[in-house]
């Protein structure tokens, strides 16, 4: 009886174009956005902030941008790994070479490294498809683990590897606090949050699901196939690439490269096909599920152990949080192989119409 | 020249053995059109078994005949792969059907999650030896020819022995056998196959299991070589450009795209490895499949695509 | 009501085309006026998709020319043909099934979009009147193909007439000089084929623009068209007015076989 959007009449396409045409979404959104503001920084504690909440946003990022790609464009990728790391390394160079650049010019020319390496990994996108065009991109993922950790120059040849950055400040606040840091990535999400969706609304993204649902029709009414997955391999590793430098500079603090392997890679497409390709929302979800899945295993196991007097040793824990994970994906694709997303867009649907069925 | 000989012959056992790998991923992409990600945890999961399964029945029996308990070993694990086999096209793929490959694709995933996961907690996750009695000790062959000769292990050389005897038969299963005819019929069109009363489901169970089977060599042969642990799974990573070197529809494109890579591997790591830091044989033959791709999309012996409007 | 038909846009000179071994085309000219509606018929296999697909650069012939508006093209591709002002519609409707009627028609318009990526990102103020701009005009479309209450659907939940409706928008959204249609009217029921002659007579007449459509069904052929080329077996063999056509006695031996 709530959801209704009766007596909202849209009386010009500007006010039909909008990113919530309902006006319940609309104060839904700005309420959880303003909780997550306020309310979150007072209700938390640190542990939460460190292990789920900053990991939750950093990683939400990089799933949505891989989502562009591959939920909007139909381009799937397997080296998003690959591109966090080279936004982390670039942005890293980047502070150390040009002290005297802000944090937030040097996050962003990370994500444009990323960007440019993106497109270069793209071509191949021009001539393969499918499963040949995953593979390319093992190719960027492999190559890349490789460089960073071989070539020394990278990481201005540190002994042992490994990276790190440390006193961040942006414009003068310190972020060196869970609560900052995670102010600082939320902040950082809703905007690049509120781009992925402008741009899905507009031209470009128009051309992008074109390419995806059926190119030669797309090329017949005057698409280029080059610009549009080019432009999407581009955007696509701009947010991953920034996700990839606020997971090493805010996240980590210091890391080497294998905190951005194949595993990673395949843990955002997890986040994407379990959130739901094409859908921006459903970054968040599948996020959300991927980052709470193994925490809640790892607690929830042992205890259940308890219950029953057994003590499941951390051997024991993490091989059933394998086939527990494993199980679960297969589950979800076989039931809604839309995605979480679809859930939630039906149950709205249900909920327009409550309490009628009809 | 010796050395380049050598490199070159060390290459394609390691490329027989990429070979065993991808036509694993090559027998079910055809049959079903599933790009198997779960391979490398296949390969892992007979292996752990053949481990285990080969240690109990060689103590059972007192450690007198190895060979006795190799065999019993291979029997069970072969087993249990046609058990998983079974567990997998039942539970999981059966009610994929006609989903898009990037679905099929994370089924996949998800299932190696699930094969490593019990895997290790049936058969343990240590380091475990699988003993099937080759021999290991180098032999030098060609003395004649070069000063020196040119070293060789025989193990590689059983083991390429092997996977060219597996390769064979399953050539000769799926020319002549009616279920091989049924099989490239269920790979051409499903719904045509289904339409003259080839049982699709049944189909698809003889294909994993033939996979089942194909992994399991690949893992006495590999856990042989390199002992049986977790970092097995990762050889589905390593034989992926195989296949799509060969094309992912071709057996004879596994076999030749496997000795490609093996011996380009080799000759980079050696040749080239040394100026730029080493440890380049991974990516290389990424790079290797990728260049290739660009002027051939659909792999050496891959079928072209072509789109109709 | 006469309308103005006017000097030759597209002219074909000996086409060939060839897959491998196969020859699809062989040696076909002809040629299409400014503003009339020129029909290609033929049995199945007979070439007229891939005469089509010649058209707007999908499959390129390897001998013959083909001139548009007085100049030879050359190096064409599809994207180049639709910048030229050549759209079409497809045999088996090839929409773009995840997205929503709108924004399938909206596609249509990307060539005559212009703000850039950035500009796009923020929603800022020219591209997001250029947005609506070109959604007034989509809207004119809409109407114009009485498809108002199914703007918002997804086109792969709609049925087979409304979505060939759609395909039409698509096409006419480019506002193209040329209009290629592959089998508007293949499967739809007698009021569906009504409609659709319909908006085929409205487009031609109220824009002008100049319509090339291959159809099986003769009456709606004959009725609609100016010109009628007939191909067989990758040949030409007839080429005029309809009443002309059906009386050709090789067209008729082509459709009823030898031994009439």
């Amino acid at each position: 009886m709530i959801y209704r959007e009766n007596g909202q009449f849209k009386t010009s396409y500007g006010a039909d174009q909008q990113i919530f045409p309902i006006a319940q979404d609309r104060y839904l959104v700005l309420a959880i956005i303003a909780f997550a503001f306020i309310g979150v920084p007072m209700l938390a504690d640190e542990y939460f902030f460190r292990a789920i909440l900053i990991p939750f946003l950093i990683l939400s990022l990089a799933a949505l941008g891989v989502n562009l790609l591959v939920g909007y464009c139909g381009q799937i990728t397997l080296g998003a790994g690959a591109f966090m790391a080279i936004g982390a390394y670039a942005a890293y160079n980047f502070l150390i070479r040009v002290p005297e650049l802000p944090l937030l010019a040097v996050l962003i020319l990370g994500g444009l490294t990323s960007a440019a390496m993106g497109i270069l990994f793209g071509i191949p996108s021009l001539r393969v498809r499918g499963l040949y065009l995953a593979v390319a991109t093992l190719a960027a993922q492999f190559f890349w683990d490789w460089a960073f950790l071989r070539i020394g120059w990278f990481t201005n040849y540190s002994s042992s590897g490994s990276v790190s950055v440390s006193n961040l400040t942006v414009f003068g606040w310190d972020i060196s606090s869970p609560v900052n840091k995670y102010l600082f990535c939320l902040a950082i999400l809703v905007v690049f949050a509120l781009i992925a969706k402008n741009l899905t609304r507009a031209s470009l993204g128009r051309q992008w699901m074109a390419i995806r649902d059926m190119d030669v029709a797309a090329e017949v009414i005057g698409i280029r196939p080059m610009w549009a997955k080019l432009s999407a391999f581009a955007v696509s590793s701009f947010f991953v690439g920034v996700a990839g430098a606020l997971w090493g500079f805010v996240h980590l603090g210091s890391w080497e490269p294998a905190a951005f392997s194949v595993d990673r890679s395949f843990q955002l497409l997890f986040m994407v096909i379990i959130g739901g390709m094409g859908s921006i929302v459903g970054s968040f979800f599948g996020a959300a599920f991927i980052i709470i899945l193994p925490i809640f295993l790892n607690q929830f196991l042992p205890a259940l152990g308890d219950l029953f007097g057994i003590a499941i040793s951390t051997a024991a824990v993490s091989h059933a949080e394998f086939i527990i994970f494993g199980s679960l994906i297969v589950f979800f694709l076989i039931v809604e192989p839309h995605g979480l997303a679809r859930l939630w867009a039906t149950s709205k649907e249900k909920l327009r119409l409550w309490p009628f069925p009809h | 020249m010796a050395f380049f000989l050598e490199t070159l012959i060390g290459g394609l056992m390691a490329g027989m053995l990429y070979s065993l790998v991808a036509l694993g991923f090559v027998l079910i992409y055809k049959a079903s059109g599933v790009f198997n990600f779960a391979q490398g945890a296949m390969v892992l999961f007979a292996a752990l078994a053949m481990a285990r399964f080969s240690g109990w029945a060689n103590a059972a029996l007192g450690g007198d005949s190895l060979i006795l308990a190799n065999i019993i070993a291979f029997i069970a694990a072969g087993g249990v792969m046609f058990i998983v086999a079974w567990i997998i096209e039942r539970l999981a793929l059966r009610n994929l059907v006609n989903q898009e490959g990037a679905t099929l694709l994370m089924a996949t995933l998800g299932i190696a999650y699930v094969l490593e996961g019990i895997g290790q907690t049936l058969f343990g996750s240590e380091i475990y030896n699988i003993d099937v009695g080759m021999p290991k000790d180098p032999v030098i062959m060609l003395e004649s020819v070069f000063e020196g000769g040119i070293l060789i292990n025989k193990e590689d050389f059983y083991a390429a022995l092997i996977a060219a005897a597996l390769v064979i038969a399953l050539s000769i299963f799926f020319q002549k056998t009616s279920t091989g005819r049924a099989l490239r019929a269920v790979a051409d069109d499903h719904q045509a196959a289904l339409s003259i009363g080839i049982p699709l489901n049944r189909i698809w169970v003889i294909v994993w299991c033939v996979a089942g089977v194909v992994a399991l060599v690949a893992g006495i042969i590999w856990g042989s070589k390199l002992g049986v642990q977790f970092s097995l799974a990762t050889v589905a990573l390593r034989a992926l450009p195989v296949v799509i070197l060969g094309g992912l529809t071709s057996v004879p494109g596994a076999i030749i795209g496997g000795l490609i890579i093996g011996i380009g591997e080799k000759l980079s790591e050696v040749f080239l490895g040394p100026y730029v830091g080493g440890g380049i044989e991974i990516w290389f033959a990424y790079m290797l499949a990728l260049v290739f791709l660009l002027f051939r999309p659909q792999g050496l012996f891959g079928e072209k695509i072509i789109d109709r409007v | 009501m006469s309308k103005q038909i006017g000097d030759v846009i597209l002219d074909l000179q000996n086409i060939s085309l060839r897959f491998g071994g196969v020859k699809a085309l062989t040696d076909i000219s002809f040629n299409v006026y400014e503003h009339e509606i020129r029909a290609i018929i033929g049995p199945n296999g007979a070439g007229k998709s891939s005469m089509l697909n010649v058209i707007n650069g999908v499959y390129h012939p390897q001998d013959g020319k083909i001139m548009y508006r007085g100049e030879e093209r050359q190096q064409m591709d599809p994207h180049l043909a639709a910048r030229q002002g050549i759209s079409r519609t497809f045999q088996n409707i090839a929409l773009f099934k995840g997205m929503s009627v709108l924004d399938n028609i909206m596609t249509g318009r990307t060539l005559k979009m212009k703000s850039n990526l950035l500009l796009q990102a923020l929603w800022w103020g020219p591209a997001r009147n250029e947005e609506l701009a070109h959604r007034q005009k989509v809207e004119e479309i809409i109407d114009f193909l009485e498809i108002q209450h199914i703007r918002k659907t997804p086109v792969g939940r709609l049925p087979y007439g409304l979505q060939k409706r759609v395909d039409l928008g698509r096409a006419l959204a480019m506002e193209p000089k040329v209009l290629l249609l592959d089998e508007p009217m293949a499967g739809m029921n007698v009021e569906e084929k009504q409609d659709m002659c319909r908006f085929i007579l409205d487009v031609n007449d109220q824009f002008g623009t100049t319509i090339v459509l291959i159809e099986h069904d003769m009456g709606v052929v004959m009725d609609i068209s100016d010109r009628v080329v007939v191909l067989d077996y990758g040949k030409k063999i007839g080429d005029g007015e309809p009443d002309e056509v059906r009386s050709s006695p090789e067209v008729i031996k082509a459709y009823l076989g030898a031994g009439h």
